[in-house]
């Protein structure tokens, strides 16, 4: 196959692109210089993928919850009985995999052998294997793995503030699920998971450092085992969400030094992926700067009064199918931070926004989008990442350049809505 | 590296690096550890970075950063042996990404000159009302450490294991030191450490070298320095009984964190062979601790162990169920046993030097990790460059990963544990 190359004048990168018969998404993006190398292969399905039709099928299929992560673990087995860490280890390549709601990965960096260590990963990610026992030995470090985030305060007010977000949406859930709920899964399931969202027209993979593409190319073409595309889509269930938030409060006792705080907005703007997804997450970077940023009255306030520190952060994320905003942080009063945020919006929906700062802001979002191009870990993921909501990352600036004032105006309006906010609070024992 | 040396304590190090798209300045004041001023040192950055001459307050900085497109200004204070040092981080884009050819790493050179030599002192202190809102935040920082139950263990054990040395003494300053501050006291131990401590200057990217010289002769010229010298860490060194600690919280997982004696300095020549051992035994996939603790027996997600170079300690920890404990104490130590023992694989030595090779290769694509390794190299008093580096890890061989490992003394053994367990 040939990959279509472009160039991005602004940044220097250059692109290398195409899908190949099987399906699968290739990206591929030489970064000259550099001593590492960074390949990431994923695949469209995450924790709030637990009911869906595959394709050929009528009837749907539902999976026990934290199944997507608990397959990732298990793909590390390998039919010969061999451990997948030994093989990259052979070639200097550093291996590791993660879930989240939308997305499996698996991914390596490495500053030498690029090759070897990227079929390594075709070959492995390509190779299913699944008996009771491995299953079943994965149970007590999981576990471990689910425990471990039990005692975490900051993942604990993050999954509350979901829960307040959200009635039905599954992103509510935790991606590893319960000891419960992973106590019901069998090598079958796994298979049934691994045979529906594993096809390479599901998948897609990125390389970013110092490679040749033509040579990355054959390597991945190599390494691709099937090439039986699904002809028709992986029908995902998702339960019907009301646009209401669940509850507007949450509140629970863990060991924290004083309490942590998230608060925000669900955003009921959704249903679309592509440029205009992207367009919304700008323009709502932007406000959230505008409104919250260091340079802000509010945050001003806040510090000065000692009711927010340094860990105070917003944040906007988005998908097709949920986004929201949030804020989180320490405080010794969150109820009145809360407080002073929704004031603050309504003394800025009387007194207006101030355009100025709007240009001062979009020039932040620029150098962010700058930045983040020097890690070929953060770009090859966040290209990924992207890539699934069909956002093309690397024109990013065609996007940029469309929004306006009045854009963020009529996003600010529309998305702070007091009836849709949210607070989730974990308080010291 | 081009380094110039500003004046007795203050050199300027550059580090080209232009494939990245941005540059980086990071700015090292080494204070040796001691009770007497750690509480001071662990709030002046923070005050610092509230207000200087040419920005007075933290909104104007921070517009001011904004106008930068989005550059950033961090102050911290870290711990590297028996030197607590006050650290700045600043990035930008480099100059040949900003769309209006502005002087991006000149303008943010110029703001932490400024942050260092113009402080916001009025009337002849800081501000009282900065002061307080700061000393606040720095007792909140000593407080949340507990917060991240697997750095707690970690930082508990060595606390632990090096009771009575200077090291024990936390990088945060103490609750009861820091509510001592006073405008005063704080602005009195500004005006005594700014002249008198070393302070590294890093720019690493894209800069011009000879107009940042002179853009920091033009405050430091000006002033009178007292000679300083980076403190230098002494080797923790212990005898007697190992030390057993269990403490009880509201957690639902156990952390096991376990400290090691190494014995060995970074200037040592066993000090390359160290680092293999601590890769083979517990640092990465491929190792002794994350194949059986967490793989074979299932007992963990996460067991590793880590070193600190300029201590000789090594520490594991793990996270585990509370009833486990035993077992998994008994496991790792029976790792190290089989390395003393002579059992190291082929496989085993080379994935811990492509490892450890790798990570220096990835420093070279990092700026902040660059200027880390190099800093490390200054403190540690070995000065080697990246290549050295790696070579001196290429040529480590399994008789010297044994023989280095018998100098491993088990020290302390630490367990956070439930209320109830």
């Amino acid at each position: 196959m040939k990959l279509n190359k472009r160039v991005n004048e602004m940044t220097g990168e250059t692109l290398y692109s195409g899908v190949h018969s099987s399906g699968l998404g290739i990206y591929i993006i030489p970064k000259k210089d550099y001593s590492s190398s960074y390949a990431i292969f994923g695949t469209r399905y995450g924790s709030v993928d637990s009911k869906f039709i595959v394709p050929g099928e009528s009837e749907a299929t539902e999976v026990p919850d934290g199944i997507a992560h608990y397959l990732e673990h298990k793909m590390f087995d390998q039919p010969d009985g061999s451990n997948v860490f030994d093989k990259f280890s052979k070639y200097g390549g550093n291996a590791n995999a993660f879930t989240s709601f939308n997305q499996t990965a698996y991914l390596f960096s490495a500053t030498a052998n690029i090759n070897e260590n990227l079929a390594t990963l075709l070959d492995y990610v390509q190779s299913p294997y699944f008996t009771p026992e491995s299953v079943q030995k994965e149970q007590g470090i999981i576990g471990q793995e689910i425990r471990m985030y039990d005692d975490n305060g900051g993942w604990q007010v993050f999954f509350d503030f979901l829960s307040c977000l959200y009635h039905n949406n599954p992103v509510k859930k935790e991606i590893a699920g319960t000891v419960e709920s992973i106590s019901h899964i069998t090598a079958e399931l796994l298979y049934k998971c691994y045979n529906t969202f594993y096809n390479l027209s599901n998948m897609a993979i990125v390389v970013v450092g110092n490679i040749d593409p033509d040579e990355i190319l054959a390597t991945i073409e190599k390494g691709v085992k099937k090439n039986e595309p699904f002809k028709e889509e992986i029908k995902k269930i998702y339960p019907d969400e009301p646009e209401t938030v669940a509850s507007q409060y949450m509140e629970k006792s863990l060991s924290v030094a004083q309490p942590l705080f998230m608060l925000g907005f669900k955003d009921n703007d959704i249903g679309y992926g592509g440029d205009k997804l992207l367009k919304k997450n700008i323009e709502m970077s932007i406000l959230l700067k505008m409104l919250f940023g260091k340079s802000s009255p509010v945050y001003k306030r806040l510090y000065e009064e000692g009711l927010i520190n340094a860990s105070f952060a917003p944040d906007y994320t988005m998908q097709p199918s949920y986004a929201f905003s949030s804020i989180e942080g320490e405080s010794r009063d969150p109820k009145r931070v809360y407080d002073i945020i929704l004031d603050e919006i309504e003394r800025v929906r009387e007194e207006g926004l101030d355009e100025s700062t709007f240009n001062r802001i979009k020039k932040v979002v620029w150098g962010n989008y700058i930045r983040g191009q020097n890690d070929v870990e953060e770009y090859a993921a966040t290209f990924m990442q992207l890539k699934f909501m069909d956002i093309d990352y690397f024109n990013y600036y065609d996007v940029y350049k469309s929004v306006t004032f009045e854009d963020v105006k009529k996003r600010f309006a529309e998305h702070f809505r007091k009836e849709l906010s949210v607070l989730s609070v974990v308080n010291p024992v | 590296m081009i380094k110039k040396q500003i004046n007795e304590n203050i050199s300027l190090c550059y580090i080209p690096m232009t494939k990245l798209k941005t540059t980086t300045i990071g700015v090292y004041i080494h204070r040796p550890l001691n009770e007497a001023e750690i509480s001071l040192n662990a709030l002046l950055p923070y005050v610092l970075k509230r207000g200087c001459g040419k920005y007075p307050s933290q909104e104007e900085i921070a517009r001011y950063l904004e106008n930068l497109y989005g550059a950033s200004m961090g102050a911290s204070v870290i711990k590297r042996g028996d030197d607590q040092i006050l650290y700045f981080d600043l990035e930008t884009i480099s100059d040949k990404f900003a769309p209006q050819g502005e002087k991006l790493v000149a303008e943010l050179l110029s703001l932490i000159m400024s942050v260092l030599f113009e402080p916001n002192i009025k009337n002849g202190v800081f501000d009282a009302d900065v002061i307080n809102q700061e000393k606040k935040n720095a007792q909140d920082r000593i407080a949340s450490v507990m917060n991240d139950k697997r750095v707690y263990a970690s930082v508990r054990c060595a606390e632990e294991m090096c009771k009575g040395d200077v090291y024990a003494l936390s990088r945060l300053g103490t609750v009861e030191g820091i509510e001592a501050v006073t405008p005063a006291s704080l602005t009195e131990h500004y005006g005594k450490i700014i002249t008198s401590s070393a302070i590294n200057i890093f720019i690493c990217g894209e800069a011009d070298i000879d107009a940042a010289e002179i853009a920091i002769r033009k405050y430091t010229d000006k002033m009178t320095f007292k000679s300083a010298q980076i403190p230098s860490a002494k080797l923790f060194k212990r005898g007697g009984e190992i030390n057993r600690v269990t403490e009880k919280m509201n957690v639902t997982q156990g952390k096991l964190s376990i400290g090691f004696r190494t014995g060995v300095a970074p200037t040592d020549e066993d000090y390359p062979a160290l680092c293999v051992f601590n890769s083979v035994f517990g640092s990465g996939t491929h190792s002794k601790l994350f194949n059986n603790v967490r793989e074979k027996l299932s007992l963990a997600y996460y067991a590793s162990s880590q070193l600190d170079k300029y201590k000789g300690i090594m520490l594991v920890n793990a996270g585990i169920e509370f009833g486990n404990f035993q077992t998994a104490y008994d496991e790792t130590v029976r790792q190290l046993e089989e390395i003393k023992n002579g059992n190291v694989t082929d496989t085993e030595l080379e994935s811990s030097i492509i490892d450890i090779t790798n990570t220096y290769e990835e420093c070279c694509d990092d700026q902040r990790m660059l200027q880390g390794f190099y800093l490390g190299e200054l403190l540690s008093g070995t000065d080697r460059d990246i290549e050295r580096a790696k070579a001196e890890i290429a040529a480590v061989t399994k008789e010297q990963v044994i023989a280095v490992s018998q100098k491993v003394e088990l020290d302390t053994v630490y367990f956070l544990t439930g209320e109830d367990a």
